[in-house]
């Protein structure tokens, strides 16, 4: 395997990692406040069809990648006044705006399908950096929404670890009548929470149609917002380790491409003879097998997962 | 005693609050000066929560005024109350359990950064002033139910709330620590703080207030302005209506049966995986009340699971019936003749969802059977002869068993439990929440049922009701049996120190 | 300030789910039709064309319920699971397995009678789907694994298997270079009722009878019941939640490998990536809907069948026949929304508008209030 190869790898590795992370730090945000939203894979579609379009009309990424953020935003908030506002069921409704999501970017894209966007993300060469061998080209001459990313990765830890709206998302997951008795409005946090997330999953989403594979099909989030959902299980809510199996998954969407194309035999079977379509199923098979061994390893333990992930909240209930 | 209504810090005034199908509150009054321990008193179903819950903004009232420190208030939220200066402590706590001592103390009212030592050190600053020992680094979890109602406490100093309501707070805490309670509370009032006392422990009442107001079916019906004047016996009238309304009499001791059920060296876990219960050893005749005592969280439920075979012990036997029966399951050991009324009524002991007939089989469906086909008639007939034999006015059966209210729904469970003549019952919490006529009703099935020769391990956190009914009462604390008292009448002051760990030899 | 609060009502609109389904079909039309007329298409044309393709005639029922089939047996297969409170939403997943083992079979026995080898294809379908959910059940009933995850991650396995067999192993040697997999064998196909219509249907009536019947009539169903709505009094019963798990979920993925069964034989030529459509997706919506109800699933595949007819019918208007999805997401939203206006009321509330005391006449004071 050459050496351009290799880096290749790790370059895609970053850039399929800050996809996955992106939004699954979205996914994060709405758990800790107790929303499920399962509607990442539709959330992220709606970004990609719409950060294209606009990318097609303006010629400006980053107007692209805002306007796919708003988007994002707009889809969850949709998720927010069904599930948080109305009160109904979380699974349901993530589930109709996954479904709902993917027709509507279907629709909303039909007359872009195969067209070429004029301008898009350059990587941005870090100043000094960027020339290391290696690290440099893998770490410090991508497209600036890998840094961006990071940077968002870093913000979130930070509001949720060491400020005052942290402590209420982190309360309001574990128990909303608690938050709303200590005087914070639960459908507000969770309502922002939510459309907050939104706006990842949608930015996420036009990073893949205005950058990783410029263009729009239908089904072009191919599951990538699933494991997005499932990343969320295996960083067990904490941001940290959320970026680790990003990282571990960022590596998994890029190799199964390049597999085929390394001259290397595992077991005395050549790697290259094997069909792409079995390859591709190597990321989801991966998120299955995680899943088992973590819940495995933690089988004992009462789970991390936030104590009101699901569940609604009506204050005069009773 | 003259006052104007701007005095009265608060001034709840023709509150009326209606849930479907029940009315909470029809226009009731209660008044609290300021700087006194003003007692919110009434039956369950009185109104005092919903009272409660109206001045901390929970409720939004259907009629009525809110007046706080001589202002009219119109609470959207709990935070318009907090703001105000309301301060509430649930009987429930609301506590986040994975987040710290501090974290809950500042939740609502904390800096927009967060300086975690910083915070610890006024949170520890705050609680010594009040001489309540919280270390504001320990996650709630690992607090006992006292340690959490003083971070209740300080919770409403932190905001420093110029009204607390304190709502059942003794229900949580051992004789001992209920006193200690009493001092913190008079040294708020001291400060010019008023509290509100919400409690049907009338002797702690006595004790701790200074006025108090009754309520009966949603309406105020009583206020004394001054507690000495007054003795228990007249305020107990006051909220019942009429006079008694006490607990069945300790019925004649029986000669004990034969041993039915025994626990040898009963070790068990808890569901965070923590030791629950060490080296239990007891036994349950047939025709007794083995009566179990105990500040709540003490292993009480687990040894109540372990007993039906709800939880597997890991270490020990149980005997029933001179079986062995450490590994049955808990149908295996019903069909023995063991019955539970777990303390968990809806979501252990009843299906909220499902019908009063699906209920009412939850125990006996596998012999309602036809091959495959479960005999819906004979599931309804069974469900009928319970209904009418146990009094349960049960509405329509096939209605989900949700809309029975909580006295008809504990009448049910016992029904069922009693149906099939068991050897053994275990009964968990049985007359918690149920109004008067429901107490009297569960607690003299009981009382019947031991005539008959049931063996029957009762565990309550109302201490009377055991001295009322057991024929030996057992202490637990801490996971372990600490001390034992036969039918003679003991002290219940001997009784509180061994709740609290504390022994005499 | 004056502000809406949804207070729960004293008297509950005596409404169903029924209604709720229709208020949501009603929603999602107008919101389809702002769809439509924004992006310049006619909303009655569209409409028309819809409802003529999938109800005018007995040919156009015929499609209607051609595509009701997999549906209801999709949305059953989520339904079973759903009783028990459990989510499978890989049927779509499920169903590529059950045709690609029901392929695999009649390649081996093509040599057999069509009665036979259809029966056998059947088979082969359940226990296709079965084994692709095997995993997510062993995981959720023994690990406690989420099986929303897993079963959909499934799904795109099971269709890169597909694909995976198109292009190598499988490949029509006949098929003169296309990536295809050879027609199944003539005699296996479902024999037809009318129309476009086949006994496929009849055997998701079927299915749907009896499993109405097992939930509601039998001792096992009542377990399920119990279990999926108070998990903790099942165990106080002794039902084993754990064995009730993996056999739900074990139907489950059977009852939508069986729809992969149907389909392949009665609607599709071959197996193909395109072969599961959406069913399994939309199925859970239908599910979903049918609030986990047999007699509920057979209506709304029925009418989404009707929807999925119409919104091919108007590609030749020009029209993406993506506005079905639309409609079908849009319609289980309209529900969900109307189901909590007839439980809930607005209620405006503030210093004006506190006291909505009119309301009511004499109500009991029955109850403890806790």
């Amino acid at each position: 395997m050459s050496e351009a190869a290799l880096i290749g790898l790790f370059v895609a590795t970053v850039q399929f990692g800050t996809l996955v992370f992106l939004a699954a730090l979205g996914e994060l945000i709405a758990e800790r406040a107790g929303v499920l939203n399962l509607g990442v894979e539709g959330m992220m579609t709606m970004g990609a069809v719409s950060g294209f379009m606009v990318g097609l009309e303006t010629g400006s990424p980053w107007a692209a990648f805002f306007a796919a953020a708003a988007v994002g935003s707009l889809v969850g908030g949709f998720h927010a006044l069904v599930s948080v506002v109305l009160g109904a069921d979380q699974v349901v409704s993530g589930l109709a705006l996954t479904i709902g999501g993917l027709g509507l970017a279907a629709y909303v894209g039909r007359n872009v399908v195969g067209e070429r966007p004029e301008t898009q993300f350059t990587d941005l060469g870090i100043a000094g950096l960027a020339d290391i061998p290696w690290i440099g080209e893998i770490f410090f001459d991508q497209p600036p929404v890998v840094y961006l990313t990071v940077l968002l990765g870093l913000a979130v830890w930070f509001v949720l670890a060491r400020t005052r709206l942290g402590l209420a998302i982190r309360a309001v997951g574990e128990s909303a009548p608690t938050t709303d008795t200590a005087g914070h409005s639960v459908m507000a946090l969770r309502s922002v929470a939510v459309m907050v997330g939104g706006a990842f999953a949608g930015a996420a989403g036009s990073f893949l149609s205005l950058y990783m594979a410029p263009g729009w099909t239908e089904g072009m989030v191919a599951g990538r917002g699933w494991i997005a959902v499932a990343l969320v299980i295996f960083g067990a809510w904490r941001p940290g380790r959320l970026a680790l199996g990003a990282l571990l998954f960022g590596f998994t969407l890029a190799l199964q491409p390049r597999l085929q194309t390394f001259d290397i035999e595992v077991l005395g079977l050549d790697v290259s003879s094997i069909s792409p379509a079995l390859l591709g199923i190597l990321p989801f098979v991966l998120t299955v097998v995680v899943l088992v061994i973590i819940s495995w390893r933690h089988r004992h333990r009462p789970s991390v997962a936030p104590a009101a992930l699901g569940l609604p909240y009506r204050r005069e209930e009773r | 005693m003259a006052s104007t209504d701007a005095d009265y810090a608060v001034w709840l005034r023709g509150i009326e609050k209606r849930f479907p199908g029940v009315i909470a509150c029809a226009g009731a009054d209660l008044r609290v000066r300021p700087g006194t321990i003003h007692a919110l008193l009434g039956e369950n179903g009185a109104g005092k929560t919903t009272m409660v819950s109206v001045l901390s903004g929970v409720y939004r009232p259907d009629g009525g005024e809110v007046w706080v420190n001589g202002q009219r208030r119109f609470f959207q939220s709990p935070a318009d109350a907090i703001a105000a200066g309301v301060g509430m402590v649930y009987q429930e706590f609301r506590l986040v359990p994975t987040l710290t001592v501090a974290e809950n103390i500042v939740l609502g009212a904390a800096p927009g950064l967060l300086r975690s030592a910083e915070i610890e050190e006024r949170v520890a600053e705050l609680s010594a002033a009040y001489g309540m020992a919280a270390d504001p680094t320990r996650p709630v979890w690992q607090l006992s139910m006292g340690e959490r109602q003083r971070v209740e406490i300080l919770k409403a100093l932190w905001r420093n709330a110029s009204v607390l309501v304190m709502d059942e707070p003794t229900a949580v805490l051992t004789p001992g620590e209920a006193a200690e309670l009493g001092l913190t509370l008079k040294a708020m009032a001291e400060d010019g703080r008023s509290i509100i006392y919400i409690s049907h422990k009338l002797d702690q009442v006595v004790a701790f207030c200074d006025e108090a107001t009754v309520l009966r079916q949603g309406k105020t019906v009583a206020t004394v302005d001054n507690l000495d004047d007054v003795d228990l016996s007249s305020l107990a009238e006051m909220m019942v209506g009429s006079s008694g309304g006490g607990y069945v009499q300790r019925p004649p001791a029986l000669e004990a049966g034969p041993e039915v059920l025994a626990l040898q060296g009963i070790s068990a876990l808890n569901d965070r995986g923590l030791p629950a219960l060490a080296d239990i050893n007891m036994t349950v005749h047939s025709g007794e009340i083995v009566g179990i005592v105990g500040v709540s969280g003490n292993g009480q439920k687990e040894l109540a699971e372990v007993v039906t075979g709800l939880r597997r012990p890991s270490q020990g036997r149980v005997t029933f019936k001179e079986q062995d029966v450490t590994e049955a399951s808990p149908a295996d050991r019903y069909r023995l003749g063991l019955a539970y009324v777990p303390e968990d009524r809806i979501g252990v002991g009843l299906a909220p969802k499902m019908s009063v007939v699906d209920n009412a089989v939850v125990r006996s469906y596998r012999s309602q059977r036809r091959g495959l086909m479960l005999v819906m008639a004979k599931c309804v007939q069974f469900c009928q002869d319970l209904v009418e034999r146990f009094g349960v006015r049960a509405g329509r059966l096939h209605d989900p068993v949700a809309g029975l209210s909580g006295g008809n729904l504990q009448r049910l469970l016992l029904g069922r439990e009693l149906a099939e003549q068991p050897a053994v019952l275990v009964a968990a919490q049985p007359t918690r929440g149920l109004d008067v006529q429901g107490v009297a009703a569960i607690q003299s099935h009981l009382a019947d049922q031991r005539a008959d020769g049931v063996g029957i391990l009762l565990i309550s956190e109302d201490l009377d009701e055991l001295l009322a009914l057991s024929d030996r009462l057992l202490v637990m604390f801490e996971g372990r049996v600490v001390a034992e008292y036969g039918p003679d009448v003991t002290p219940r002051t001997v009784i509180g120190e061994a709740m609290a760990g504390q022994v005499r030899a | 300030m004056i502000r809406p609060v949804l207070a729960r009502r004293e008297r509950v609109v005596p409404a169903t789910q029924a209604a709720g389904f229709v208020l949501g079909v009603v929603v999602a039309l107008i919101l389809g039709a702002i769809l439509l007329w924004v992006s310049d298409h006619s909303p009655a044309e569209v409409y028309e064309r819809m409802f003529d393709s999938a109800f005018k005639g007995t040919d156009s029922l015929s499609r209607t319920l051609e595509r009701a089939t997999p549906l209801a047996l999709t949305g059953l297969s989520v339904a079973v699971a759903g009783s028990m409170g459990l989510w499978n939403i890989g049927a779509e997943g499920q169903m590529m397995a059950g045709a690609i083992v029901a392929t695999g079979v009649a390649m081996i026995a093509d040599g057999l009678s069509g009665p036979l080898l259809i029966a056998l294809m059947m088979a082969s379908g359940v226990v296709g789907g079965m084994a692709l959910m095997i995993g997510p059940a062993l995981a959720r009933s023994h690990l406690r694994v989420s099986e929303i995850i897993t079963t959909l991650m499934l799904v795109y396995v099971a269709i890169r298997v597909v694909e995976w067999l198109e292009t190598g192993p499988w490949k029509d040697p006949e098929s003169f270079g296309f990536a295809v997999i050879e027609p199944v064998p003539e005699q296996a196909a479902l024999p037809g009722l009318f129309g476009r219509a086949n006994i496929g249907m009849l055997i998701a009536l079927g299915l749907l009878l009896v499993f109405w019947l097992a939930v509601s009539r039998t001792a096992w169903g009542y377990e399920l019941r119990l279990a999926g709505s108070s998990p903790d009094t099942a165990r106080y019963a002794g039902v084993s939640l754990r064995r009730k798990v993996l056999t739900a979920l074990l139907l489950s993925g059977g009852i939508a490998g069986l729809a992969g069964a149907v389909q392949l034989t009665g609607s599709a030529v071959r197996l193909e990536s395109g072969l599961s459509n959406g069913y399994g997706f939309a199925g859970i919506i239908v599910a979903a809907l049918a609030l986990m109800r047999p007699s509920g699933v057979a209506v709304v595949a029925f009418v989404f069948g009707a929807v999925q007819v119409g919104g091919q019918s108007i590609q030749t208007l020009g029209v993406s026949s993506a506005i079905a999805d639309i409609l079908q997401a849009m319609i289980l939203f309209g529900a969900l929304v109307a189901v909590v206006f007839f439980n809930y009321r607005i209620q405006w509330s503030g210093p004006g508008g506190e006291s909505s005391i009119a309301e009511s006449g004499e109500p009991d004071l029955a109850g403890e209030v806790a």
